[in-house]
């Protein structure tokens, strides 16, 4: 009775142990993974925003690799939002008046503080499923589908990606094509661009109750083994989207010659719905070295993005893990990221002015970010754990884009 | 755009030497460790560029993200 099991423990190890090797030999560089494993992970991610948003977000990965070598992974997010968000207008030096997005009810800003919407509260869901298919020795495809819903938006998206292997599997050739459908049904309706805001005791001129967005998006890749030590990868990436691409709660302060309050509508100030084009087209520069340094793992990345609405932005980002030893590391995480600002972006309007489009969304304004941070990672009761702690700070040419987050994010793998 | 023109070029090139560039299969050791997979931590990576594509005004370039988001 008692050799049973040691025997099947010895087969498995021998079996793993051939699998590796047969893993090695085709150059496969993922683990072996024995059949019928599910590999699950479990996350908390905590994003707190000094007098902003909060955001807590529970997630669950699993993970089953097949004998064909095939792969199936799904995950589940939700996410709770709720906090203070920026509507767009300008500081002022008197108490301004805002309608609520839903036409009903006010809220009101002190002077000389940053116009925030205090009833920011939403909670979305989100299924993602992909599908790694081998084809033959040297080729896969890789197929994904999501769905994510919030209370005033939708979003659906698939896309299909194929990699083939060459120069002894040395180089990765990839290219994926995606699309995703954004059905956008905000509080209280679509408001016309441009229009004005009223008080709540008069009627908001609406376009309707819902849109729509599309977008399709090609991403061409190389992976380049270097060394026996160093990996390289450069990406190309286009996208072309159309449909709504306004923020239905952003609005624009309208203010006179002197940069004062311009009282209209029942409200002290005059504030219009902004207005952005109708279709976007980015593209995207992606390349990153992964480097083993005596033990330790270091990567950095550079991603320089630009588009139509004339936003360009360079972003680095660099982690070095330390492997203390084989149960534990510490990897400290640097980001840093600065864009040129949309060419429509504006902080404020003179009466004077007519433009055809229009956003005072800091989010489209020039703006510099950092990230820095650290995980620590370590081996208890059999699993794999890690805790990430970082400090994410915007800033801009305006207060609004003053933002500082604490993210916390608790990780385990079984 | 010069500049893009030129990395396309250099990538290209690079490309086409890099039969000469890599490992024989047996050499695949450090490279098969999971901390050495191009994205070792996918929760974290996950979430970072849901946090970035709803502050910035950029998103994408390593993958096609998933969730959408109203936010921008």
């Amino acid at each position: 009775m008692n050799s049973k099991p040691v025997n099947t423990k010895k087969s498995k190890n021998i079996r793993n142990t051939l699998a590796t090797a047969t893993g090695c030999l085709l150059g496969v560089t993922a683990q072996a993974q024995s059949a019928n494993d599910w590999e699950t992970d479990v996350s908390v991610l905590i994003y707190n925003e000094t007098d902003r948003v909060s955001a807590f977000e529970p997630a669950i990965s699993l993970k089953k690799t097949y004998e064909d070598d095939s792969v199936l992974g799904f995950k589940l997010i939700y996410d709770a939002l709720t906090g203070a968000s920026h509507n767009g207008a300008a500081e002022s030096d008197e108490v301004q008046t805002f309608t609520r997005p839903s036409g009903k009810g006010s809220y009101e800003t002190a002077a000389g503080d940053v116009p925030l919407d205090d009833t920011f509260r939403d909670s979305r869901g989100s299924f993602s499923v992909n599908y790694e298919q081998p084809i033959g020795r040297f080729n896969k495809m890789i197929y994904g589908g999501n769905i994510s819903a919030e209370h005033d938006f939708t979003s659906m998206s698939g896309s299909a990606t194929y990699l083939h292997d060459m120069n002894q599997r040395n180089t990765t050739l990839s290219f994926g094509v995606s699309f995703e459908y954004d059905d956008i049904t905000p509080e209280g309706g679509i408001p016309v661009a441009l229009s004005e805001m009223k008080a709540n005791t008069q009627t908001q001129e609406r376009a309707g109750d819902a849109d729509t967005r599309t977008m399709s998006e090609v991403l061409f890749g190389v992976t380049q083994v270097i060394d026996r030590y160093t990996l390289v990868q450069l990406n190309y990436g286009y996208s072309q989207s159309s449909g709504y691409h306004s923020d239905p709660y952003k609005i624009v302060s309208v203010l006179d010659n002197n940069g004062d309050l311009v009282a209209a509508n029942g409200l002290n100030g005059t504030y219009i719905y902004e207005n952005r084009p109708d279709s976007r087209t980015k593209q995207s520069l992606y390349g990153k070295v992964k480097r083993y340094i005596g033990g330790d793992v270091a990567d950095i990345s550079y991603r320089y993005m630009w588009d139509d609405w004339d936003v360009a932005s360079h972003t680095i980002d660099t982690h070095y893990r330390f492997n203390m030893s084989d149960s534990w590391y510490i990897e400290p995480h640097v980001r840093y990221y600065q864009q040129q600002e949309a060419e429509f972006y504006r902080y404020s309007l003179s009466s004077s002015e007519t433009p055809e489009y229009v956003t005072a969304d800091y989010r489209l304004g020039d703006m510099t970010a950092t990230t820095i941070g650290a995980k620590v990672g370590f081996m208890a009761g059999g699993y794999a754990n890690s805790v990430r702690l970082e400090m994410y700070q915007q800033t801009g040419d305006e207060s609004p884009s003053d933002v500082d987050a604490l993210i916390l994010q608790y990780n385990i793998s079984f | 755009m010069k500049i893009i023109i030129s990395l396309l070029i250099l990538s290209t090139l690079s490309l086409s030497g890099c039969s000469s560039l890599g490992v024989k299969p047996w050499e695949r050791d450090i490279l098969a460790r999971d901390d050495m997979a191009l994205d070792n931590a996918p929760m974290d990576s996950g979430f970072d560029d849901h946090i970035y594509f709803s502050k910035e005004a950029s998103s994408g370039g390593k993958s096609f993200g998933g969730g959408g988001c109203g936010c921008n």
